[in-house]
């Protein structure tokens, strides 16, 4: 019974525990809901914010905060999207490497102004996430880009599955290529973070950041390589935004996506101290939000409280992480002092 | 000169060259009775937040929170005063009412921050952020989602009346800055707040109870928001949850550009408030100008990273100048005396 044990000191059995019987009270009330046409589509919707709360956790790990990936992901979008449309070009992967590069070289520019200059990433990236916004509104332009317009590559894109399965009416519907992408991005984060050594420095700066130094990582480095990554998963998540959406719209992303991510990744039981988070965490926490948000009106709520819920989940969520985080550490001094 | 003084003495000279470059170059528009009272009436509901922000800032945290407490306060207050039509009450007391109500609902707010913090140990970023998604969840859901309007008539004094040709919200704004000068430079708990930020650990061991000391600052912070949240509503003669969204990114620039270590430790209520009106001042140049606010959103990223840039190297030339001076004497007494 020792596994069942220590199953029950992870958050992320509880929160699975909490997904698990909040979705059995919205199949009561809507039984639509666990049918895999309706899980795929949630899924399809969800991959977006998979991707930058996965990039979120990378910050968290070290300790730090970055405020601007909303700001990287709309640019990288926008601007691929005005390349693709001013050239004539209809290619996917041309679009992919904008976004790619443009996310890589802002995550870069944060970087070289937390480690250059010593400064906060929090205040950083606010600044930052600004220039970026403020930049492209500016400079690139403020015009949404509509279906019509738009180059097929992004519906296509959208529309690829990668498991095809057909309704009782005949209708197809099916498991979308953006799972795959999130799959792969899960698998290459799990690969870094478990077996390289820049994933142990992650884990290490975030523990201590003075002891990682003295214990030989490059801290530099491992900043330098987390904003970057962080910048190239937004690039990513730009793209199949659009392709979902199929509209482009300047605005977009910045302002919805910054709560939802953090709130996802701090219900996953990441610290925003640093050194504690994992990836399954994180996709269990977008799930409960994207359930929660997608259902609330199904549950007779109207969707003002949205946002209410999500900062309550917020709230809540970082309040039992550290409480219980907390007692642990009251427990182990008891535990040295009976000794 | 001490890094205090030579950081105020910057801003100064600064104020007053740009001061002078527009009214040598804009004499007809800058130099104006009209443009000084509109500067002054403008600059007070988000200069109230920022000196709320540096309070945070000097402890070693932050409130990300403070837009939203203004909207919450805001709509509370929103919600009595159109009431004034139903009650059998004079106005005055309606207004009175109104504005107990919000600022003791910021109060609530900025408790309910402090207790996040304190007791369930959450890090200041994170708790504000999600209070932040929280409280602007609760005004939503308040309204509807719609806007309040229909004041009393009465009430819009605070936001636009003129006492001898002074915008009141000015005079509002100049009593609360010349309160918390006091507040910071000759009371114990200002004091606490800086020792607090500069060392927690320190404090606590000089019987300092960290605790009380950040519960105070974030319901002081709290409470500055509530007086801006009353000065917006009159002044706007309506309320919209989310209203004043881009002014986090301004009161962070202001407090930081006002010589507040980001870091904690160390602010002065006259550095904030010529910051305050430095950059009201370079507003309304943009705006003669014709900038567009996209454009002014960049200009305030990049500025915000230039100032803390600039702070970094004049940190190190204090310290090198500290080392330099203690060297000296080191030389000194060691060198033989002359028999």
């Amino acid at each position: 019974m020792n596994w069942i044990k220590g199953l029950f000191r992870h958050n992320e059995t509880y929160l699975g525990l909490v997904i698990i019987i909040f979705g059995g009270i919205i199949t009561i009330v809507n039984p639509a809901f666990i049918s895999l046409d309706n899980l795929f589509s949630l899924a399809k919707s969800s991959s977006g914010t998979a991707i930058l709360a996965v990039g979120f956790l990378l910050v968290l790990l070290t300790g730090d905060i970055d405020l601007s990936f909303p700001a990287a992901a709309i640019s990288a979008q926008y601007i691929a999207v005005n390349t693709l449309m001013a050239i004539n070009s209809n290619s996917l992967l041309l679009a992919f490497a904008v976004a790619v590069g443009i996310g890589l070289v802002f995550g870069a520019v944060n970087a070289f102004f937390i480690t250059t200059f010593k400064l906060p990433a929090l205040i950083v990236t606010l600044g930052t996430s600004n220039v970026f916004h403020g930049a492209l509104l500016e400079f690139v332009g403020t015009k949404a880009v509509n279906t019509g317009q738009l180059p097929d590559a992004f519906k296509a894109f959208g529309r690829v599955d990668i498991l095809s399965l057909t309704r009782p009416d005949g209708s197809e519907y099916g498991l979308s290529l953006f799972i795959g992408v999130v799959a792969i991005v899960l698998l290459v984060t799990w690969f870094v973070l478990r077996f390289t050594l820049m994933g142990r420095g992650i884990y290490a700066m975030g523990g201590d950041r003075e002891a990682a130094r003295r214990a030989g990582f490059n801290t530099t480095h491992i900043q330098y390589f987390i904003y970057m990554y962080v910048g190239l998963l937004a690039g990513i998540m730009g793209i199949m935004h659009i392709s979902l959406i199929r509209y482009g719209n300047p605005n977009y992303i910045v302002d919805t996506e910054l709560l939802r991510v953090i709130a996802a990744v701090v219900l996953g039981g990441a610290v925003i101290t640093g050194g504690k988070g994992t990836l399954t965490g994180v996709i269990l926490g977008v799930t409960m939000i994207v359930i929660l948000e997608k259902n609330l009106v199904l549950l007779g709520l109207s969707s003002y409280w949205q946002q209410f819920f999500v900062g309550l989940i917020i709230v809540v969520g970082v309040a039992i992480t550290h409480i219980q985080a907390m007692l642990r550490s009251h427990q182990k001094v008891v535990i040295v002092r009976s000794q | 000169m001490t890094q205090k003084q030579a950081n105020n003495v910057t801003l100064a000279i600064v104020f007053v060259a740009i001061t002078g470059v527009m009214s040598i170059f804009l004499p007809d528009k800058f130099l104006t009775v009209i443009n000084f009272q509109s500067i002054t009436s403008q600059f007070p509901e988000y200069g109230l937040m920022a000196l709320g922000i540096m309070l945070a800032l000097t402890t070693g945290g932050i409130d990300l929170s403070l837009v939203s407490i203004t909207s919450i306060s805001g709509v509370t207050a929103a919600l009595v005063l159109v009431q004034h039509v139903n009650w059998a009450l004079p106005p005055v007391v309606v207004i009175l009412i109104a504005i107990l109500v919000a600022l003791g609902v910021s109060v609530v707010a900025g408790l309910i921050n402090g207790l996040l913090i304190t007791v369930a140990n959450v890090p200041a970023i994170i708790a504000t952020l999600g209070t932040n998604g929280l409280f602007l969840g609760i005004a939503i859901v308040m309204t509807g989602g719609s806007g309040i309007s229909g004041f009393p008539e009465e009430f819009l004094v605070i936001g636009n009346g003129l006492v001898l040709g002074i915008p009141v919200p000015f005079i509002i704004f100049l009593v609360v800055a010349a309160l918390l000068g006091l507040l910071q430079n000759r009371t114990r708990l200002g004091f606490e707040m800086r020792m607090l930020g500069a060392s927690p650990v320190v404090s606590q061991f000089s019987s300092v109870n960290n605790r009380l000391v950040l519960i105070k600052t974030h319901v002081l912070t709290a409470l500055l928001a509530g007086i801006a949240a009353i000065i917006i509503i009159s002044r706007v003669n309506s309320v919209r949850p989310g209203y004043g969204s881009g002014y986090l990114l301004i009161t962070v620039l202001i407090a930081i550009l006002g010589g507040t270590d980001p870091a904690g430790g160390f602010s002065t209520t006259l550095g904030t408030v010529i910051a305050i009106v430095l950059l009201q001042v370079l507003t309304s140049g943009l705006n003669i100008l014709a900038f567009t606010p996209f454009f002014r959103k960049f200009i305030w990223g990049l500025l915000l990273l230039g100032v803390m840039v600039i702070h970094y190297y004049r940190r190190r030339y204090f310290q090198k100048r500290i080392i330099q001076l203690a060297r000296d004497q080191t030389a000194l007494s060691k060198a033989p005396h002359p028999q």
